[in-house]
């Protein structure tokens, strides 16, 4: 992206403050978004998200530019991301309740809204790397390549878990009665 | 169209329906700058420090490769003549059998593309 490379010239000139006001909005809905995919709390992604840019901010100095700035961000996300899972100790459960309530609300007991429950509940029940690629990959639209950047994966393997992840979704969906075709 | 694409694209939709808005919480970035400027401004200065070693770095290595390449090139250019030196006799057999069987002019081409060729090689080598 070229806004990465302006951000990471920026603290390769050694000017910290004007790299990060740019990297923060640049990166806030990815960081976000791969904290969310990992943690499936919002409240808990979001306190990770806010530890990430912290601990970016105190490591900036040791971004050397050798590997890409978006690459070094998602590892130090995937990483405060694990290590907050392990904190918390629990297996996670995709039931978050700050985003069942926000899918049921938006419906309002409409019939959208009980299929976008539904359908956020398969969306969890997805083996986990299922699940994160697809929150990633519809999250922003983003391409498949992007994706596997975020997780750390090769983009065919993420291809892979897209598609059986598309799969599942419209069995589980046909199987709960609902129009998928 | 047939009715798989339909049902996949229908699918698309609603993921990106359900999924297009995720973002954090309004004030997100505010709250992240507070955090921010609550710590020392340390890193500030580290940043400075550390990007001063880097380019100090980078110099030495420019030096060391500088001094390391003319080293090369002086070795090889030693070897060269040693192997010259040496071999005189033999050489100078070989250059006139050469000059007996291959054409002045060939060999004259031949001679100034070897040329051309270390030159480009040389002038390459001190850009990059």
């Amino acid at each position: 992206m070229p806004a990465d490379n302006a951000i990471s010239e920026l603290i390769q000139a050694g000017r910290a403050e004007a790299a990060f006001e740019q990297l923060v909005p640049a990166f806030r809905r990815r960081v976000f978004g791969l904290a969310y995919s990992l943690l499936r709390d919002r409240g808990a992604a979001e306190d990770v998200a806010q530890e990430v840019f912290v601990k970016l901010w105190q490591a900036l100095p040791r971004y050397n530019g050798r590997a890409q700035l978006s690459t070094w961000i998602y590892a130090i996300t995937r990483n405060t991301a694990i290590s907050a899972m392990r904190r918390r100790r629990r297996s996670v459960s995709m039931s978050d309740p700050a985003v069942f309530e926000e899918v049921e609300s938006r419906g309002a007991a409409s019939e959208a809204g009980l299929d976008d429950a539904a359908l956020w509940r398969n969306v969890g029940a997805l083996p986990d790397k299922q699940r994160q690629a697809v929150i990633l990959y519809y999250q922003e639209d983003r391409p498949v390549e992007e994706v596997a950047a975020m997780m750390g994966l090769p983009v065919n393997t993420v291809k892979t878990h897209l598609h059986r992840a598309r799969a599942s979704l419209a069995a589980a969906l046909a199987g709960a009665g609902e129009e998928v075709a | 169209m047939s009715a798989e694409d339909t049902g996949r694209r229908n699918l698309e939709a609603r993921l990106r329906g359900l999924l297009g808005g995720m973002d954090a919480s309004a004030g997100f970035e505010a709250r992240v700058m507070q955090r921010v400027s609550m710590l020392a401004v340390a890193p500030r200065e580290d940043l400075r420090v550390q990007f001063e070693r880097r380019r100090e770095l980078r110099r030495r290595r420019l030096r060391r490769e500088v001094w390391m390449n003319g080293m090369t090139t002086l070795g090889l250019g030693a070897c060269a003549a040693a192997l010259l030196w040496r071999f005189a006799p033999e050489i100078q057999r070989l250059a006139a059998n050469s000059a007996s069987l291959i054409d002045p002019g060939l060999l004259a081409v031949g001679t100034l593309a070897a040329l051309g060729a270390g030159v480009w090689l040389l002038i390459s080598r001190a850009r990059g």
